[in-house]
């Protein structure tokens, strides 16, 4: 907040606003509670032509009606948004915008969440005016993966501005003028930019959509739930919309001091993908010869039993959430093994213009931080496993790892979501959730502790890592077991360093830093609604 | 004996079953003798249903014998009993279609809000009563049979004056 002098008072439809001078109207209203209904404007995008003139407000003294999104507030203004002029003038809008649109929203994506749609049914204008045929464009594909209705199009123009202003490549163009104004890729170019996404959710029809998830799921059908990106270390926010217990599409949620309103294609594609594969439902142990599952009771006391401390080796992963990877770590230390190490990927980082601090990271874990700062080390390769020696593998997937990978160990202790060949030569399976069935906080790349909620049902009897690993080692006399995950996480925050001062409550939707390495403990607030 | 028991003597002529039993053959006897039978040889002869009888599904087709349905899903949404499976898709020409479609016949109850709510007038309540079945699964009616169904849809309303109720 700046200091008094910087302060101007504005009445926005009667309520009395005090914002900073340079504030829009629109947004000035928006701190009033009082919605401006807007197309062109997106608050991400810097750019703001005012031309889907939607957003037009009375202001006394000003001849005509004018664009709050542009307009800056000035002190003792009078603004009217819902005056008889400003809901005319609306109308018109609306009028103009349903034109040629072919009210398909049975068929259309959008439907449920399309702000044509909310407008038009505020404005309450249920005929048409319009006697003549509609022109139609029919659809077209901007990308490999996103698929554009031009009929369905407001000629917004965030698409365009967005890969314009944010992106830094400018692959869309509007083509043709007036009505028969469509969205195309410039002549000669490709939209295949990392970030490309987002045009999909900052499109406020449904005229773009993704492929993926094209007829997949009414909005009304989805649940939503507050997560962490897995796919790189970024940790950007995200809602995950699932439908029947399946993942069908992650959205970026707004957090200014991650992701701002974005997040990239790989993050996109890597949630979705965890539907696949076989997955680990019931612990299995290798009680005769053969694996065979048992009960989570009996399991643990096999386990407890068999497990010796001595000479073992064992592999983690940057996947798994801080407080999987604290009880592994107490695990190890009872186990004797010492250094766990995890294995990350890496890839191409991919920077966003527009918004420098989200990148798509070289580092595609969520973790990697956290696994350092609870004791673990990076390694490039799968550990050899000497003969009759412990193998731990905790989260780890195994790739790469040959197909009789493990079978040598004296006792080969197996923790994962998926069940990959190597896995088969286990002598004990736990079966672990995802990280989208679980709760559980990751630290981003500069130290950030964020939350993540649960979002899907866990298959089998799948349970998060922590949870068993802790009542194993209540089971083997080192520690107490825990089934809440804000014990855990405080159990972990009292042991490490940099983690004291936080509680699970209080990191809220947008996290904290780590206190300690000249970093001050950030107290957080619930983040702001997600806003398109 | 516990408590006391009180034997009340009435008079014979409330008492007796006589009069009680021949004014109920009279009744028997008045609608034997009526000159207008009531009683109807079904299945042999059968009702005439009322024009908004609410009774076995039937779904819309186009001329290609296409079901009508686009897939929306909004009736799935209305359906106060959840008795509605719907499954969209794409079709090769970039269409949304039902790839399943399937209605629990009974679990439904018939409150047309289907019917109403569809935007593509596809799904149709009939005006149909006769669905009697061997398993409880043949009356989980899929798409295929929902288009067979060739019976008279119900007029949910009076076409002369859809606003009234």
């Amino acid at each position: 907040m700046s200091d008094a002098a910087n302060q101007i008072t504005l009445t926005i439809d009667g309520v009395d606003v005090k914002v900073e001078a340079g504030t829009t109207v629109l947004q000035a209203a928006e701190r009033a509670g009082i919605v401006v209904p807007h197309y062109c404007y997106h608050p991400g995008i810097p750019s703001r032509p005012a031309q889907c003139r939607m957003c037009l407000v009375e202001i006394e003294g000003q001849p005509k009606l004018q664009p709050s999104c542009v307009f800056p507030a000035g002190d003792g203004m009078v603004v009217h948004t819902a005056s008889e002029t400003a809901e005319t003038a609306r109308k018109s809008v609306i009028e103009f915008l349903l034109l040629n649109h072919p009210l398909d929203c049975p068929i259309c994506d959008a439907a449920g969440q399309c702000m044509l749609q909310d407008y038009a049914f505020e404005t309450g204008q249920l005929r048409s005016r319009y006697a003549e045929a509609k022109l139609v464009l029919g659809r077209d594909r901007v990308a490999d993966d996103i698929l554009y209705f031009g009929d369905r199009c407001i000629i917004c123009t965030r698409c365009v501005r967005f890969m314009e202003d944010i992106a830094g490549d400018n692959a869309l163009v509007v083509a043709q003028r007036g009505h028969k104004a469509y969205i195309d890729t410039f002549p000669g170019k490709d939209l295949d930019h990392a970030f490309r996404g987002n045009i999909v959710d900052v499109c406020p029809v449904g005229a773009l959509v993704h492929e993926d998830f094209v007829f997949k799921a009414r909005a009304w059908d989805m649940d939503s739930s507050a997560g962490i990106c897995p796919g790189c270390s970024t940790g950007c926010n995200i809602d995950i919309n699932v439908k029947e217990n399946r993942i069908v599409r992650t959205k970026p949620r707004l957090n200014p001091d991650v992701n701002s309103y974005w997040m990239c294609d790989h993050g996109r594609r890597c949630l979705v993908a965890t539907n696949l594969r076989e997955r680990a439902e019931a612990p299995m142990i290798r009680a005769a010869g053969e694996l065979e599952p048992a009960s989570w009771n009996e399991s643990i006391e096999w386990v407890a039993e068999r497990l010796v401390s001595g000479p073992g080796v064992s592999v983690v992963s940057a996947g798994l959430s801080n407080e999987t990877l604290f009880y592994s770590h107490l695990l190890l230390e009872w186990l004797g093994i010492a250094g766990g190490a995890f294995r990350v990927e890496t890839g191409e980082e991919i920077e966003l213009k527009g918004f420098p601090k989200l990148k798509l990271r070289a580092e595609r874990a969520p973790n990697g931080k956290g696994a350092e700062l609870l004791g673990f080390r990076r390694t490039d390769s799968l550990p050899e496993v000497p003969d009759g020696a412990t193998l731990v593998a905790l989260g780890d997937g195994l790739e790469g790892a040959p197909a009789e990978y493990g079978a040598n160990a004296g006792f080969f202790l197996y923790i994962g979501s998926h069940l990959p060949a190597a896995a088969h030569n286990a002598t004990a399976i736990l079966p672990a959730t995802t990280v989208p069935e679980m709760e559980g906080t990751f630290v981003n790349f500069e130290g950030r502790v964020q939350r993540f909620h649960r979002a899907l049902r866990p298959p089998g009897v799948a349970r998060p890592a922590w949870m068993f690993l802790s009542r194993l080692l209540e089971r083997l006399g080192a520690g107490q077991g825990v089934l809440d995950i804000r014990a855990a996480f405080a159990a972990m925050a009292a042991e490490t360093p940099g983690l004291q001062d936080l509680t699970w409550g209080g990191l809220g939707l947008r996290g904290a830093l780590l206190n300690g390495d000249g970093q001050p403990a950030v107290a957080a607030g619930e983040g702001a609604a997600w806003k398109r | 004996m516990p408590g006391d028991v009180r034997f009340v003597e009435r008079p014979e002529a409330e008492s007796s079953y006589v009069r009680a039993i021949s004014q109920g053959l009279g009744i028997t006897v008045r609608h034997f003798l009526r000159p207008d039978k009531p009683t109807q040889q079904y299945p042999d002869e059968k009702w005439e249903l009322a024009p908004r009888w609410r009774g076995t599904h039937r779904m819309a087709v186009h001329e290609d014998g296409r079901a009508k349905c686009v897939g929306c899903g909004l009736c799935p949404t209305v359906c106060p009993v959840n008795c509605i499976k719907l499954i969209p898709a794409e079709d090769e020409n970039g269409e949304r279609y039902a790839a399943v479609y399937e209605i629990d016949e009974f679990r439904c109850i018939f409150c047309g809000f289907c019917q109403e709510v569809c935007p593509v007038e596809a799904i149709h309540l009939g005006v149909h009563y006769e669905n009697a079945e061997y398993t409880r699964e043949r009356w989980v009616y899929d798409l295929a049979r929902l288009c067979e169904n060739d019976h008279p849809v119900t007029a949910l309303w009076d076409p002369a004056d859809p606003s009234s109720e």
